[in-house]
């Protein structure tokens, strides 16, 4: 099975004022589909970046990233975000809802901007999801209302609600306090296993890295090591 | 994996996520959406209010001289203002053969009238009390002469006598005071001196003891020394428009007689403004009872509260010598008696009885309104010039002497819907024969008429230096000199036609000769452009030298009003919504500042840049159009409102024009309401455009920053 990342030779460097400050240098990373993998190291060290250009929000300075078979660089800002709608989920760390819209909209809006779907197949989808992630009784609150466990298993929900193939997520647990955030990453974990989506998110908690399949250690701008994690969903194994 | 175009279904969450978050900061919403609103008020309220104003003052200006064209003489020096300009009259070229001129655009498709016109100011002489007083003595003199011997004569005549003999008593006074301050020297001095001692004579047993004796050169001596001595306005200016008057009343609909009769056609005539016999040829007394009246009843005021009004009460009451002089004792004490009924009072004097009459309060105002013109005004004479009088109006004409032509007064006419307009109201229509004598211009013709009669007459030119040896011959019998002299009816015979009696002149010479404009009448009102160019284009072929301009260039100052307002309303309007498309726009760029994650994390989970750019426009655009209809609303409601209360009150004489009546009801026009909509809509997408591509440009990277 073909990885549904392929990053070669990745590196991106800023510029701020004139100096050039490199982010991440010479960085080649497979990810197959299934992995639940962990990207680990310090602030700083790039894993935003790794994530970011996988994710397709921003672009190498030289290297070339594939995400399901199209390399990025060759893709203009609309094929991009088309890519983005279609393919990726994404799971933030301040969790993003749309502060004026109910959870269930929140949920529903990435339906709405693929415009495929009738209501009845968003209605039907969009209630999965809140089952799935325990929130059904609070579809037409606003995100004011929840607290932030709720409100990132709302996002959850959001990223997954278009069958992405991959999920990317930054520091999702970052925010909330150490339980929660287990229960977040055992949700991610389940769906991942249930529908074998790819998910790769960053941290620096050694406990959620623990849940991971593979772990990604990353420092300066550069992979330092890879090391397989039990675990990981069907079919993810190198 | 295709771009998705915004689709209708997206419609519905954009316009959610746009009120939500207009409603989420109510504050900004509410700053932008009044300054909306007062916008579209003022474009409504202002528009409607312009556009009756317009309306208004299209139906006076055209229904009362400016017809729909106006032409004039393209050489004149100034440009033809009807109403007149800022330096009096403007300097028109004559145009000397109107006749061809009518001729030439009548012809023209779609004029229905071409009216001649000469608007010009001349002085009339309106005579004073002691004409009045004369008048009436002069008819006693006639009635006696003619056999009368009645009592009652006899009794109207020495109470005439009387009252003449006490009218030059009071001037006396009043001039001797006037002259106690004044140096006796000169030959200014002279006169007065002559003048005292006429007056003397007038009041001296001597000359009244005389008078039955013989009283026609005794009432020459009155006529002509006692009553020019008076100091009483017996000059008055009158504006006049000289005109074909039968066209004149079939070409503007609004004239109307109100009192008297039309000038005749071929006759001689004038018929007054109402407007100026009521400002300049009523009894001043009445003329501010009236202007009481209306201060009370039309504009609100109260004596009580206002000075002005206070003050006419106190002229009335103190001004009473118009009125006690025009009373002759017995009529005198006829006013006495009514009084003394109509006020219940044991007063005798007639002069405190007036006063009592006239010391007014808003509580018996009305009443005494009432007595005045029931009881006292039938025993006055209250204009100056009455229907049936012939008065003399003097100008300087074109030739450069003073021209003054007797014309009789057929009656008084006013423009309906403009009766208290000072700019209609004032106009007198005079017949255009009587025009062309005051005007005094010598047409080509006229000229060589003249010329032929002098040398028939036998009149030829000398010098100074040998007019005694022309005159006299030099030396040549008296009688052959004789021969030459001017034989005017040898004249008058050898042109083959006789003079027109004064007052009277043939029909067709009221076409031939000289106008200063001419008002041009079309079928179809509407179609004003399309007659200007073709008028143009028919005097251009007929070699005229003509200059053509609509009824609101003819109008001057007063016809720019509307547009002039319409400028002030718009700049008003353009201010309003340049500081509003400002302020939104600065609401708009804070809250796309504080949503940039928000937009962010739209762009990352797959919203495209022009997504982003719509939700901002929808949200600008809702909020102008609600405030916007709001505002229309709001407008509509005080047109309503102004209308159900009976609209603005015309308060001054200047309004009563502009309004072309007593109040202005402001129409809802569907332009003014579509301007409203569509100035708010253009205003709200200009004002967000610049947030909402600011909003476009935000990156997905937003979304990734973790900085709350």
């Amino acid at each position: 099975m073909p990885p549904i990342v392929s990053a070669r030779n990745v590196s991106k460097i800023y510029k701020l004022g004139k100096t050039e400050v490199p982010a991440l240098r010479g960085v080649s990373i497979d990810v197959h589909p299934g992995e639940f993998l962990s990207v680990a190291g310090p602030s700083g060290s790039g894993k935003t970046t790794l994530l970011n250009l996988i994710g397709c929000v921003d672009t190498p300075s030289s290297g070339t990233v594939e995400v399901s078979g199209q390399d990025t660089s060759k893709l203009g800002e609309r094929a991009l975000t088309d890519l983005r709608l279609h393919r990726i989920g994404f799971i933030f760390q301040s969790f993003n809802l749309v502060s004026v819209l109910t959870i269930q909209q929140n949920v529903e809006f990435p339906l709405l901007l693929q415009g495929s779907s009738s209501s009845r197949e968003r209605r039907d989808r969009v209630g999965a999801l809140l089952d799935a992630v325990g929130l059904s009784d609070h579809a037409k609150h606003r995100p004011s209302e929840l607290s932030g466990g709720q409100r990132q298993r709302v996002a959850v929900a959001r990223a997954l609600v278009t069958r992405p193939a991959l999920v990317l997520a930054d520091e999702p647990t970052a925010n909330l306090d150490s339980q929660t955030g287990a229960t977040i990453i055992d949700l991610m974990r389940d769906l991942n296993r249930k529908d074998g989506t790819t998910f790769i998110f960053s941290t620096h908690d050694q406990k959620i890295m623990s849940h991971a399949s593979a772990i990604v250690r990353i420092a300066d701008g550069q992979i330092v090591g890879r090391e397989q994690a039990n675990g990981a969903a069907a079919g993810a194994a190198t | 994996m295709t771009s998705v175009p915004t689709r209708w279904w997206q419609v519905g969450i954009l316009l959610q996520i746009a009120l939500r978050n207009l409603w989420a900061s109510k504050a900004r919403s509410a700053i932008v959406g009044g300054i909306i609103l007062m916008g579209a008020v003022l474009v409504v309220v202002g528009s409607s209010l312009l556009d009756s104003i317009d309306a208004g003052m299209t139906g006076s200006i055209q229904g009362s001289l400016g017809g729909h064209i106006q032409v004039y003489d393209a050489r004149s020096k100034d440009e033809l203002a009807l109403y007149g300009g800022m330096l009096g009259e403007s300097q028109l070229h004559p145009i000397e053969d109107f006749e061809k001129v009518k001729r030439t655009l009548a012809a023209v498709p779609g004029v229905k009238m071409v009216v001649p016109m000469g608007i010009d100011q001349a002085m009339i002489a309106t005579g004073n009390l002691f004409d009045v007083a004369l008048e009436k003595l002069r008819a006693d003199v006639r009635r006696i002469q003619a056999g009368d011997r009645s009592a009652q004569t006899a009794e109207r005549y020495a109470a005439h006598k009387a009252h003449f003999r006490r009218m030059v008593t009071v001037l006396d006074g009043e001039l001797r005071q006037a002259s106690a301050i004044e140096d006796e020297g000169g030959p200014s001095g002279a006169d007065r001196r002559r003048g005292r001692e006429e007056r003397a004579r007038a009041i001296s047993d001597g000359f009244w003891g005389g008078f039955d004796a013989d009283p026609l050169p005794a009432l020459e001596f009155l006529e002509n020394r006692i009553a020019p001595q008076s100091l009483d306005g017996a000059w008055n200016f009158v504006r006049y428009v000289g005109t074909d008057i039968d066209a004149f009343f079939r070409a503007f609909d609004r004239t109307e007689i109100v009192e008297g009769t039309r000038v005749p056609p071929g006759q001689r005539g004038i018929l007054l403004g109402k407007l100026y016999a009521e400002d300049y040829l009523k009894l001043r007394t009445a003329r501010r009872l009236d202007k009481i009246r209306d201060a009370r009843n039309i504009q609100g005021r109260t004596i009580a509260k206002d000075e002005e009004l206070q003050r006419w009460v106190r002229e009335n009451t103190h001004e009473l010598r118009d009125i006690l002089l025009q009373l002759d004792p017995i009529q005198a004490a006829e006013a006495g008696r009514r009084l003394r009924e109509a006020l219940g009072s044991k007063e005798t004097g007639l002069e405190k009885l007036l006063v009592q009459l006239l010391t007014t309060d808003d509580s018996n105002f009305a009443a005494r309104y009432r007595v005045f013109y029931d009881k006292v005004a039938p025993l006055l004479q209250l204009y100056v010039v009455r229907v049936g009088d012939s008065i003399t109006i003097s100008a300087p004409g074109k030739s450069g002497y003073v021209k003054s032509v007797t014309v009789k007064v057929w009656g008084f006419v006013q423009f309906r819907g403009l009766e208290k307009s000072a700019l209609a109201g004032i106009m007198s229509l005079l017949d255009i024969v009587s025009f062309r004598d005051l005007y005094g211009h010598l047409t080509k013709e006229k000229a060589a008429e003249i010329e032929k009669l002098k040398v028939e007459a036998g009149l030829k030119h000398v010098s100074r230096e040998n007019a005694e040896a022309e005159l006299f011959g030099g030396g040549a019998p008296a009688s052959e000199a004789r021969a030459t002299a001017f034989d005017e009816n040898k004249v008058l015979d050898k042109r083959g036609s006789r003079p027109a009696p004064p007052g009277s002149f043939s029909p067709d010479e009221v076409d031939r000769g000289v106008a200063l404009n001419a008002a041009v009448i079309l079928d179809d009102p509407r179609r004003i452009p399309q007659g200007l160019g073709a008028v143009e284009a028919a005097a251009k072929r007929a070699g005229l030298t003509l200059k053509v301009v609509t009824w609101q260039q003819a109008s001057g100052m007063i016809g720019q009003f509307v547009t002039l307002s319409r400028i002030i309303l718009y700049t008003a309007v353009l201010i309003i919504f340049a500081v509003a498309l400002v302020i939104i726009n600065n609401a708009m760029v804070m809250a796309t500042l504080q949503r940039v994650k928000e937009i962010g994390t739209m762009r990352a989970i797959g919203a495209q840049g022009r997504f982003v750019l719509v939700m901002m426009l929808v949200e600008t655009v809702t909020l102008g159009l609600f405030f916007g209809l709001l505002g229309a609303g709001a407008g509509m409601g005080i047109v309503w409102l102004i209308r159900a209360t009976g609209g603005i009150a015309a308060r001054t004489d200047a309004l009563y024009f502009f309004f072309s009546g007593p109040a202005l009801m402001p129409a809802l026009g569907a332009t003014s309401l579509l301007a409203s909509l569509v100035i708010v809509a253009l205003v709200s997408v200009f004002s967000g455009l610049y947030p909402a591509l600011l909003a476009r440009r935000v990156t997905p990277l937003e979304a990734m920053s973790s900085d709350d």
